[in-house]
């Protein structure tokens, strides 16, 4: 009798997605509930599963009773389980933040949007279960169809956003399908393990390099690492409210963990040498994005843009740290990645209530928000420490062990990137901080406020802020089971 | 590695797929835009169709139950799996696409990205 935990992490929201039109029709005042119970069970469902993980080993769940490789397989170890959990409650948080800025701006749409953010959990806890190369790919288009539809829902606007972010998230997943094509056609299986035993063999045929490029290519697109970032800012500059937080902490942070799942459990990049320098040119990726995304973020007028480019170096750093090479980088950087999750989810979160409570996005209507708004701004110089990383943020202590793994694999551009992107970092939050804070602007167009906000965001930006503090504070226990359970087999 | 270059199919997919490409990212109307999208998923489903094919083999249902099962008188069926799936893929990204575009059009009445563009300024 194998455990049902691991299935139903990923079909409790995709049942009640399915379930959600039908009941929205009848009552839908019932849809919030049913979303947030059914997300609420699915964060218990990856606790339990994640603990079964971390303390008697990985679970695979052969779906439909056709054991791998032949069948489909999920697996969970620990460092799916560790992103199921962080992905399970940061989309808890977002789910309720989201409810009250419904109303405003998407009207009638609450079924929709409800629809299709379970569907987009579902797809998305899928991806970081998946054990298949064939099924992770039609869970990343479920999730990145969701996408798409859910930034183009306000209409407007984001109608081209929308569009834009499809073409390329199309190319992406065309890229990612070739890959897995060549894949099959080098070795004979789509099973991630049964992939690596045979790589050995195939490892200097021009299919796996010509799949692996086009692979990494593909997620390089999903997840807007510094070339291919073109789609990002536009749609979650344009895309409602309650959207934005879930895509900017979930949808690309899903597509690196694809990323690092494929180069180190499907090509098995240290323990086995490639022509090239497969994790070097990784790590080069991402320390050009860390200091352009930073740059970048430096020279936007508009809040959300800011945040956005924020988002893009942060993806830079990530890869950093999870190509250093080492259990040390390797660990900083997943840690990272779940830090990066709540923190982008806080900005945006932020990001919204200024625009609920004033209808402010541009920095130069900030003038004076500060004082008016306490909670508001607690909750952003907590997030701007943590991403500046200073010390008791979760956001230091991942850096930290980011800059010793790279100093570990003596990759020196790769610190000095991590560290000007720190200082670029400092310096957009100073442009925002100091406008917050800063004296009332001349046009009183800032000064008539709304109302209080919502209790509900305000709980969920407290919660995540608190989070960040948390993470920071028990670091050194999560990167400790990260080094025990959730590092790459043969990386030194 | 010439010969396989000059393998007809091979050669097609290469074709549908640099077209697809092309006309994705040059052309500015949205409608061609997603022509050009949909051939670069049909070259890739002509591509695992390719790799998936075995001249002189028969479908993958045993012929008998007795005696034993000879592999290589059947066509591999994963390829065909695979196909069937990303037509599906293809096929509701497409639908999303053209929902999208539906509703551009009815918002700024065009179908021309530089026409949109300078409505929305």
């Amino acid at each position: 009798m194998t455990s049902q935990a691991v299935c139903l992490i990923f079909l409790l929201p995709f049942s009640a997605a399915v379930a959600m039109p039908m009941l929205g029709a009848w009552r839908r005042s019932w849809c919030r509930p049913l979303a947030l119970s059914a997300v609420g069970l699915m964060a218990l469902f990856a606790f339990s599963a994640c603990y079964d993980v971390l303390t008697q080993g990985p679970v695979r769940y052969a779906l439909g009773g056709w054991d791998p490789p032949v069948g489909i397989v999920l697996v969970l170890d620990g460092l799916s389980g560790l992103l199921a959990v962080a992905l399970s409650l940061v989309s808890l948080a977002c789910l309720f933040f989201g409810g009250p800025a419904l109303p405003k701006d998407l009207g009638s749409k609450v079924v929709p949007y409800h629809t299709l953010v379970l569907l987009m959990i579902s797809a998305l806890a899928g991806v970081t279960l998946s054990g298949d190369l064939f099924n992770l790919f039609v869970f990343l288009e479920v999730s990145a169809l969701c996408a798409y539809a859910l930034v183009g829902l306000s209409g407007g606007r984001a109608l081209i956003a929308a569009f834009r972010y499809l073409i390329l998230g199309t190319i992406g997943a065309s890229f990612y399908l070739l890959g897995v094509g060549y894949f099959y056609a080098a070795t004979g299986t789509l099973n991630m393990e049964d992939f690596l035993n045979r790589l050995p063999d195939a490892l200097h045929s021009k299919a796996v390099l010509t799949g692996l490029t086009f692979i990494l290519l593909g997620l390089a697109i999903k997840a807007a690492m510094v070339p291919f970032h073109g789609w990002l800012p536009d749609a979650y500059a344009h895309a409602p409210d309650a959207v934005v937080p879930l895509l900017a902490s979930l949808v690309t942070k899903v597509s690196l963990y694809a990323m690092t799942r494929i180069t180190f459990w499907v090509l098995g990049a240290s323990p086995l040498t490639y022509e090239f320098p497969l994790l070097f040119l990784l790590s080069m990726g991402g320390t050009v994005g860390a200091v352009v995304g930073a740059f970048l973020a430096l020279t936007q007028q508009d809040l959300r843009r800011m945040f956005a480019y924020g988002g893009i170096s942060h993806v830079g750093l990530i890869v950093i740290g999870i190509t250093a090479g080492n259990q040390t980088g390797f660990s900083g950087g997943v840690f990272y990645l779940a830090n990066d999750a709540v923190m982008q989810a806080t900005l945006f979160f932020i990001a919204g209530i200024i625009m609920y409570r004033c209808g402010a996005r541009d920095l130069n209507q900030l003038g004076h928000l500060g004082s008016q708004m306490p909670w508001t701004s607690a909750a952003l110089i907590v997030t701007a420490l943590s991403m500046i990383g200073i010390p008791p943020t979760g956001g230091f202590f991942g850096k930290w062990y980011m800059v010793l793994g790279a100093l570990e694999a003596k990759n020196y551009l790769a610190v000095a990137a991590i560290l000007s992107s720190t200082l670029l970092t400092l310096a957009y939050f100073v442009r925002i901080i100091e406008r917050m804070f800063g004296e009332k602007p001349s046009n009183a167009s800032a000064a008539q406020l709304a109302s209080e906000e919502p209790v509900e965001m305000r709980v969920s930006m407290g919660a995540l802020a608190a989070s960040i503090i948390l993470l920071g504070l028990f670091s050194d226990r999560i990167v400790g089971l990260i080094l025990r359970s959730a590092v790459p087999p043969g990386l030194g | 590695m010439f010969e396989n270059l000059l393998s007809p199919n091979f050669t097609t997919f290469i074709t549908l797929f640099i077209f697809g490409l092309t006309i994705m990212v040059t052309h500015h109307n949205l409608i061609k835009k997603l022509i050009g999208m949909y051939l670069v998923q049909t070259s890739i489903i002509f591509f695992l169709v390719t790799i998936g094919a075995k001249s002189g083999s028969t479908v993958p249902i045993l012929l008998s139950a007795a005696g034993p099962i000879e592999p290589h008188v059947y066509a591999n069926p994963l390829p065909h799996a695979l196909v069937v799936t990303a037509i599906v893929v293809g096929v509701s990204t497409l639908g999303v696409s053209l929902g999208l575009t539906i509703a551009i059009f009815r918002r700024y009445g065009s179908l021309e990205e530089d026409e949109i563009l300078k409505r929305l300024e």
